[in-house]
């Protein structure tokens, strides 16, 4: 069943000299503005069930799109229809009164997404005890921090248990358990089967979580399907334009953990050969890398998961391992601590510099708990003229063997001088 | 173009006038719980901190009826030609205009006050220009019902409450166009309290109709206000009324009904998202 149906709808901003020209178009209908397209006509279908990605540069429409999804915006043409309760994480906080407590905020921000007050009645206790606000709820919004602002907004906006829920760059809110707990509730409503539409440049969350991608460029529709297919099209776009769009998809800022997070990073330790340091040589296809990676965790919950990633200067992964895609549960102590040590043997990287990221994710390797990033750096020097940023095992043969010999190929991996079998003439 | 454009416009009026009577009933309606939390929170918002609390909203206009009272009743003893005392006839008169005057007042700067609670959310945006008037109605409806009580009677009580509810429909019309106004002409809010209080010099509740020069006595006929006290004297003192001040402000609200719907729905997304 469709869950969401665009049809031809398209949004033009406008823009007025003075607010005086807005009123006289209101008044007689007579053009006084100036527009810009930020979405041309799009014409979609969303399925139950489906996780939609939404990816782009900024200033593709992505923003624009969920928007006229949830309703916040109005088309400038076509029609959009929505099938059941939809829930918007687009602004947290948007639709609270500052001045009213948190509690009035509660009904407000309830009673606006359609639910009647005595729905809201029996939601409450549930919504105050998720947002963790009991004690907080009589005073005004505007006295909460911006994380509990967050956190009572999120809990509104999901208690209603949607059949839509619309999020824009964010797949967790607030810091810490809280993150966590958020995210666990996203998770679940896909796994309940709910429609889940999502913009993010993170590639690899879009990638992790959603069955659909969308790829809007200048308010156009580039693509629409299987993510891994989009997400590279895509990747390989930014490529090309890097230059034009650096940021586009922006390096994570690292963070510091806070004192409430639920799982961290304790120790890092990368060696070649095993020598530690920041600033390491490496020689292509000869040395071997170690990553040590120490955290504690919360051991209520399971056991969470570690990600490395090697980055080239420009930004880009050159590679990533992690232990959820290879299928590792972590081991710890009781108290949740654990240490994990990943080895890259005879490194295949080409000349060039690269930096090592780490980060510390759940169990299913999506949320990211905490992340180290460029915890070390390494040089890499080759023999050889060997171009590119990685050297591949690989196999030559003739396509017209020059002798009856059928053994006529010579295999190699490309670090020196094959030692198989010279050629037979 | 323009005549078609005029035929259009007037055939469509009927049914747009209908949509413009029925439309803010229907908010009412269908918005019942988010309307009953914006009056409460208002109501509570007023008065929250005082040692009084809600009595303060009850205590704060008795407290102007019994300053008004005192004023032409004890000091200046202002006598009038006539059946009805000049005191009974301001406080008739005077109350039903602090109510008008509130609703229109409050009704420019409510978009602006609620702007957080709708801009980039899908709150239901016509729900606003509902509040002053229930507000307002709240608050002046007692002390109205009970002064003219006190003056007249029981009957005289639900007839004043009877009044107030059909003068708090009558406003419903200009309190949605004055919240599109004050959202787009941020200067009417400065001249607005010049404006209200011209209309009340130019409104017979501080002096008698007759008492006006004959040169402006015209200006009463133009003024639906004038007609609006003038129907509130006679049904309540048995005041003379003419059928002319029934049906101009019936007019001017049946004229106003469609215009003024039509108005506040081309300028809400504007109030979304452009302002």
């Amino acid at each position: 069943m469709t869950a969401v149906t665009l049809h031809n709808v398209s949004k033009t901003y406008r823009s007025y000299g003075h607010v005086w020209d807005a009123l006289w178009e209101v008044v007689t209908k007579t053009r006084r503005h100036r527009e810009w397209v930020a979405l041309h006509p799009l014409t979609l279908e969303i399925f139950n069930g489906q996780v939609v990605g939404i990816i782009g540069t900024n200033g593709a429409g992505k923003s624009t799109l969920l928007k006229l999804i949830a309703g916040t915006l109005t088309p400038s043409s076509g029609e959009i229809r929505v099938n059941g309760q939809v829930a918007a994480l687009l602004e947290l906080g948007a639709g609270f009164h500052p001045d009213m407590s948190g509690r009035d905020n509660v009904y407000l921000g309830a009673s606006v997404m359609g639910l009647p007050a005595s729905q809201v009645d029996r939601l409450y206790d549930e919504i105050v005890a998720f947002a963790g606000l009991e004690g907080f709820m009589d005073q005004p919004v505007k006295t909460y921090s911006s994380g509990m602002y967050m956190r009572l907004a999120f809990a509104v906006a999901t208690a209603v248990d949607p059949d839509v829920l619309i999020l824009d760059e964010t797949l967790s809110v607030g810091d810490g358990a809280f993150a966590r707990k958020s995210f666990d509730r996203i998770i679940g409503y896909k796994t309940a089967g709910k429609t889940i539409l999502f913009c993010s440049h993170n590639l690899y969350q879009v990638e992790a979580i959603c069955n659909r991608v969308i790829w809007l460029d200048h308010g156009r529709m580039v693509m629409d399907g299987e993510p891994g297919r989009v997400t590279s099209a895509y990747a390989e776009f930014l490529k090309s334009i890097s230059g034009e769009v650096l940021g586009a998809d922006p390096p994570i800022a690292s963070s510091s953990p806070t004192e409430n997070s639920v799982a961290r990073l304790t120790k890092i330790e990368v060696s070649v050969d095993g020598s530690v340091g920041y600033e390491l040589r490496v020689q292509t296809g000869r040395t071997d890398l170690t990553v040590s990676i120490g955290f504690e965790s919360d051991s209520a919950l399971p056991p969470p998961s570690i990600g490395v990633t090697i980055v080239g200067s420009n930004g880009w992964a050159v590679t990533s391992a992690s232990t959820a895609n290879d299928g590792l549960i972590l081991e710890r102590q009781e108290d949740g601590s654990g240490e994990v040590r990943v080895t890259f043997p005879r490194l295949a990287l080409l000349k060039g510099n690269y930096w090592v990221n780490v980060f510390l994710l759940c169990e299913s390797g999506i949320h990211i708990y905490d992340r180290a990033e460029q915890v070390a750096q390494l040089r890499v020097v080759q023999k050889g003229l060997e171009q590119g940023v990685v050297t591949l095992p690989r196999e030559w043969s003739f396509a017209k063997p020059r002798c009856d010999s059928p053994q006529a190929r010579r295999r190699t991996n490309g670090l020196g001088p094959t030692r198989l079998p010279e050629l037979r003439h | 173009m323009a005549l078609h454009f005029s035929i259009s416009t007037v055939s469509r009026l009927p049914g747009l006038t209908v949509a413009g009577l029925l439309g803010p009933f229907q908010v009412l309606v269908r918005e019942r719980d988010l309307l009953c939390l914006l009056v409460r929170r208002d109501i509570v918002g007023r008065t929250s901190g005082t040692l009084l609390g809600g009595a303060w909203m009850l205590a704060q206009p008795a407290l102007q009826v019994l300053a008004f009272w005192f004023l032409l009743d004890f000091v200046l003893r202002i006598k009038t030609p006539g059946k009805v005392a000049f005191v009974d006839y301001f406080l008739t008169s005077m109350l039903p205009w602090l109510f008008i005057s509130e609703v229109l007042t409050r009704s420019l700067s409510v978009m602006s006050e609620f702007s957080a609670l709708y801009k980039r959310t899908v709150f239901p945006l016509k729900v606003l220009p509902l509040l002053p008037a229930l507000v307002a109605g709240l608050i002046y409806l007692p002390v109205f019902a009970v002064v003219v009580g006190f003056l007249t009677g029981l009957q005289g009580a639900i007839k004043a409450v009877l009044i107030l509810i059909a003068l708090l429909v009558w406003l419903l019309p200009v309190g949605y166009l004055l919240a599109v106004f004050g959202c787009f002409v941020k200067d009417l809010r400065q001249i607005f309290p010049f404006l209200l209080n011209m209309m009340l010099y130019l409104t017979p509740i501080m002096y008698l109709p007759e008492m006006l020069p004959p040169e402006f006595q015209s200006l009463l006929s133009v003024n639906p206000f004038a007609d609006a006290i003038a129907v509130i004297h006679g049904v309540l003192q048995s005041m003379p009324v003419t059928s002319g001040n029934v049906l101009r402000p019936m007019l001017c609200w049946v004229l106003l009904l469609a215009p003024t719907w039509v108005l506040f729905h081309r300028a809400e997304p504007h109030m979304r998202e452009v302002l």
